[in-house]
C-alpha cells in the first residue's frame, strides 16, 4: 500500500533580504542625501551671491559718493574711486552714469563700450547681463538725485550702473557645487556598505541554523543548539520542534512495523501447519485473521503517522457532506435519508483524510443499522473542542454492547456487513487527536448515537 | 447477466473470471484502462468489476468517461486502498459500490446481484411469479417451494426476463447479455434454453411475442 501523500514544494524562493534591504537604504539615501545636498549648495549658493552683491553695492556707494553733476558734461567723477579695476579696459569691472537728454560717463574699463540702457522702472535693478566681451556680468542699478556744481536745475536724476564680471563667483560656486557632491556621494556609499554589513550580521544566526539544520538532516547532530536573537528563537525553535514531531512519527511507526510482524507471526505459523495438512476450514480462518490484523495494523500505522503531524485544519462540514453524497449512492437501494446540519466554519484540528476516515466510518455505520434516517450534527463542544454527533434510527446498543463495540473486531450482528474493526478504529483516531468517541442511545431518533469530540473550534 | 472485468493483476482477474462464470455471469475482461474504457462504452454489459489501480488509464478517468459518456450500468471499484476518502472519490464519481481487496468471492458476488437487482429497480433479492420464486442472493429457483435445478444459462434468461418482466426482449438484447464477447452466439440456441425453462417451470411463465422476443409478465 503506499501511503505517501502528495508532497509539493510550497517554499518558492523571490528575491533576497539583503538585496532588498540594502537597495531600499540605498533609495532612501539617495532620495534623502539628494534633497539635503540640494538644499545645502542653494544655501551656499546664496552666501555666495549676496557677498558678490555685498562687494557691488559698496562699489556702487563709492561710484555715487564720487559724482557729481556738471550742467554742460553732465554726471562726472569729481574724484577717483578706489578700484583700479574700473580704469582697466575692459577688466569686467565697470561703472556708467546716464543723465537726462543722452548725457552719459563711464568708467575707463569700458572703453568705447556701453552699458545696456537704463530701464525704465524706477524700481532698483539687480540682474545678469552679458558684458562687452561677452562675459557674464552682473548689473546693479540705481537711480540717485546729483546735485549739479553750479547752476540750475540744481538736483538732477542720474541712473548709475555698476557691472562686475561674474566669472570668479560662478567658479567659487562650482567648487563648492562639487565638493558638496562628492562629499554626499560618499557619505551615502558608506552608509549603504554599513547597512549591507548590518544586513549580513544581523542575518548570521540564521545561517548557523541552517548549517545546523543541514547536520541534523544528516545525522551527525541530534538537536539545534545556538545562541540566536530573540527574533529568530521563535523560529528555531519550531523547528526544533517539528524535527522532534517527525523523530516520534518515525518511532511510532517503526514500532507499529515491529508490532504488524509480531502479531502476523503467530497467524503464518498456523496458516502454514494447516496447509501443510491440508486442513482448508483452519487455513482459511488463519487467512481472515490475518487480514483482520493487517487492515488494523495498517490503519493504525497510518493514523500514528498522521496524528499531530503538520497540517491543514479539517472542515467537519465538507468531509460530511460529501460523505453523504457518497453513502447515499451507496445505499440507494434502501432510500436512506441522510442529513448533514451544523456550522460551515466550524475546524477540526484532525488530518482532513483522518477526520474523513473517521466521520465515514461513523456514518456507514449509522447507515447499516438506520431504519429510513442518519443525521450528522457538527456541534460546538467542550472549550477548544468541537462535537460531531451521528445519530440513525436503527435499533441502538443494549446497555453494556458500546464497549464491546469500541473493541477490535468485535462485531455485534453479523447482519450488517463489515469488518467489525470500524468504531474501534474511529475511537484510536480520535485518541490519537486527544479527542473521544462515546456511544449513547440517540435522544432524537432513537437509535445509536455516536458522539465524536474532538480539538477544534465552531 | 453480462459483466466487464477491468483488472491488470493477471492472476486476480483469472479468478475473478473464473469466479463469476461460475456464479452463471457472462464475463468480458480488459487488462488496462483504454481498452476497459471503449468496451464499457461500446458493449451494453448489466454490471462493471472497475480496478482503480490501472495501467494507461486510471479507473476513476474510465469511469468519469464512462459518466459523462451517459453510460449508466452499475459499477463496482476494486482497489487495494480503503480508506474513506478514496471510497467518497470513487463513489461521487459515480461508482455504486466499493470493495477493498482482499475480498471475498462471495461478497462481490452478492453485491454484484445487488447492483444489477437495484438497476432494474428492484428492491427485494426474492422475485415471485406466481408459483415460482427465483432468489436472486442465493441464486436458485423453487416451483411451489420445491427447488428447481437451473443451468447457468437458464438461470440468466430468467433473471433477465424477471428482471425486465412486462415488457418483451429481443433475442438479440438477450443474446448480448447471456453470452460474453468472445462466446459463438447462436440464436437458436435460446429457443432451446427458453423450451427447456417452459418445460422446468410451466407453460405460463414465459410468452413468446411474435417478432418481438420474450416476455415474462411482472412479479406478483
Amino acid at each position: 500500500m503506499n501511503e505517501t501523500r502528495p508532497h509539493q514544494p510550497f517554499i518558492r524562493v523571490r528575491g533576497s533580504l539583503t538585496r532588498r534591504l540594502t537597495l531600499l537604504a540605498a533609495l532612501w539615501m539617495a532620495a534623502g542625501l539628494g534633497v539635503t545636498g540640494w538644499f545645502v549648495v542653494r544655501l551656499a549658493e546664496d552666501v555666495i551671491e549676496q557677498a558678490a552683491d555685498a562687494r557691488m553695492t559698496s562699489l556702487m556707494d563709492a561710484v555715487v559718493a564720487a559724482a557729481a553733476l556738471d550742467p554742460v558734461r553732465g554726471p562726472i567723477l569729481v574724484r577717483a574711486v578706489s578700484e583700479p579695476e574700473f580704469d582697466r579696459p575692459l577688466s569686467g569691472h565697470y561703472w556708467q552714469m546716464s543723465a537726462a537728454g543722452g548725457l552719459i560717463a563711464t568708467s575707463r574699463s569700458l572703453w568705447d563700450q556701453r552699458l545696456p540702457a537704463p530701464s525704465l522702472n524706477e524700481a532698483p535693478r539687480n540682474e545678469d547681463i552679458i558684458g562687452p566681451r561677452d562675459e557674464p556680468l552682473r548689473l546693479l542699478e540705481r537711480r540717485v538725485q546729483l546735485e549739479a556744481r553750479f547752476g540750475t536745475p540744481r538736483f538732477q536724476q542720474v541712473t548709475v550702473q555698476v557691472a562686475v564680471t561674474r566669472v570668479p563667483t560662478d567658479i567659487e560656486i562650482q567648487r563648492l557645487q562639487n565638493g558638496l557632491v562628492l562629499a554626499f556621494l560618499g557619505l551615502g556609499a558608506g552608509m549603504v556598505a554599513v547597512v549591507a554589513l548590518l544586513v549580513v550580521w544581523s542575518l548570521a544566526p540564521l545561517r548557523r541554523a541552517r548549517e545546523e539544520l543541514v547536520e541534523v538532516r544528516a545525522g551527525t547532530r541530534q538537536h539545534v543548539d545556538l545562541t540566536v536573537p530573540s527574533e529568530i528563537a521563535p523560529l528555531v525553535n519550531e523547528i526544533e520542534a517539528l524535527i522532534n514531531q517527525n523523530r516520534t512519527t518515525l518511532e511510532r511507526a517503526r514500532t507499529h512495523v515491529g508490532n504488524l510482524a509480531h502479531a502476523l507471526k503467530t497467524p503464518v505459523a498456523v496458516l502454514r501447519l494447516a496447509l501443510e495438512r491440508d486442513e482448508v476450514p483452519a487455513a482459511r480462518a488463519q487467512a481472515a485473521t490475518l487480514e483482520r490484523l493487517v487492515q488494523h495494523h495498517l490503519r493504525r500505522a497510518r493514523a500514528g503517522a498522521l496524528a499531530g503531524a503538520a497540517g491543514e485544519e479539517a472542515r467537519p462540514m465538507v468531509a460530511a457532506q460529501s460523505l453523504a453524497t457518497a453513502l447515499r449512492r451507496l445505499f440507494s437501494g434502501r432510500g436512506i435519508e441522510i442529513a448533514v446540519l451544523g456550522r460551515e466554519t466550524a475546524r477540526s484540528k484532525a488530518d482532513p483524510q483522518d477526520l474523513t476516515e473517521m466521520l465515514g466510518n461513523l456514518m456507514e455505520n449509522a447507515c447499516k443499522w438506520a431504519k429510513a434516517r442518519v443525521e450528522c450534527r457538527v456541534l460546538p463542544g467542550a472549550p477548544g473542542m468541537i462535537r460531531v454527533e451521528v445519530e440513525d434510527d436503527g435499533p441502538g446498543l443494549t446497555e453494556g454492547q458500546d464497549a464491546a463495540a469500541l473493541a477490535r473486531g468485535v462485531r455485534l450482528d453479523e447482519a450488517a456487513p463489515g469488518s467489525g474493526l470500524g468504531l474501534a478504529i474511529v475511537a484510536d483516531l480520535a485518541g490519537l487527536y486527544g479527542g473521544t468517541l462515546q456511544l449513547v442511545r440517540g435522544a432524537r431518533l432513537g437509535g445509536l448515537r455516536a458522539v465524536l469530540e474532538l480539538p477544534g473550534r465552531f | 447477466m453480462r459483466l466487464l472485468v477491468v483488472e491488470d493483476n493477471t492472476e486476480l482477474s483469472k479468478q475473478l473470471r473464473t469466479a463469476l462464470a461460475e456464479a452463471g455471469f457472462a464475463v468480458d475482461s480488459a487488462a488496462d484502462g483504454e481498452e476497459g474504457l471503449h468496451l464499457g462504452a461500446t458493449e451494453p454489459y448489466d454490471a462493471v468489476v472497475l480496478d482503480l489501480g490501472l495501467p494507461r488509464l486510471d479507473g476513476l478517468s474510465v469511469l468519469r468517461r464512462w459518466r459523462a459518456a451517459d453510460r449508466a450500468m452499475p459499477v463496482i471499484l476494486l482497489t487495494a486502498r480503503d480508506s474513506w476518502a478514496e471510497k467518497v472519490e470513487g463513489l461521487n464519481a459515480g461508482a455504486d459500490d466499493y470493495l477493498a481487496k482482499p475480498f471475498i468471492m462471495a461478497e462481490l458476488i452478492a453485491r454484484l446481484n445487488a447492483l444489477i437487482r437495484r438497476a432494474s429497480g428492484v428492491a427485494r433479492p426474492e422475485l415471485d411469479f406466481g408459483d415460482i420464486r427465483i432468489d436472486t442472493a442465493a441464486r436458485s429457483v423453487t416451483r411451489q417451494g420445491v427447488a428447481v435445478r437451473l443451468t447457468a444459462l437458464e438461470y440468466g434468461m430468467l433473471v433477465y426476463l424477471a428482471l425486465h418482466a412486462g415488457r418483451p426482449v429481443s433475442k438479440t438484447e438477450l443474446t448480448e447479455h447471456l453470452y460474453a464477447q468472445d462466446f459463438d452466439r447462436d440464436s437458436n440456441t435460446l429457443e432451446v434454453i427458453a423450451g427447456r425453462l417452459r418445460r422446468k417451470l410451466g407453460d405460463g411463465l414465459i410468452e413468446t411475442v411474435r417478432g418481438q422476443g420474450y416476455r415474462m409478465s411482472p412479479a406478483r
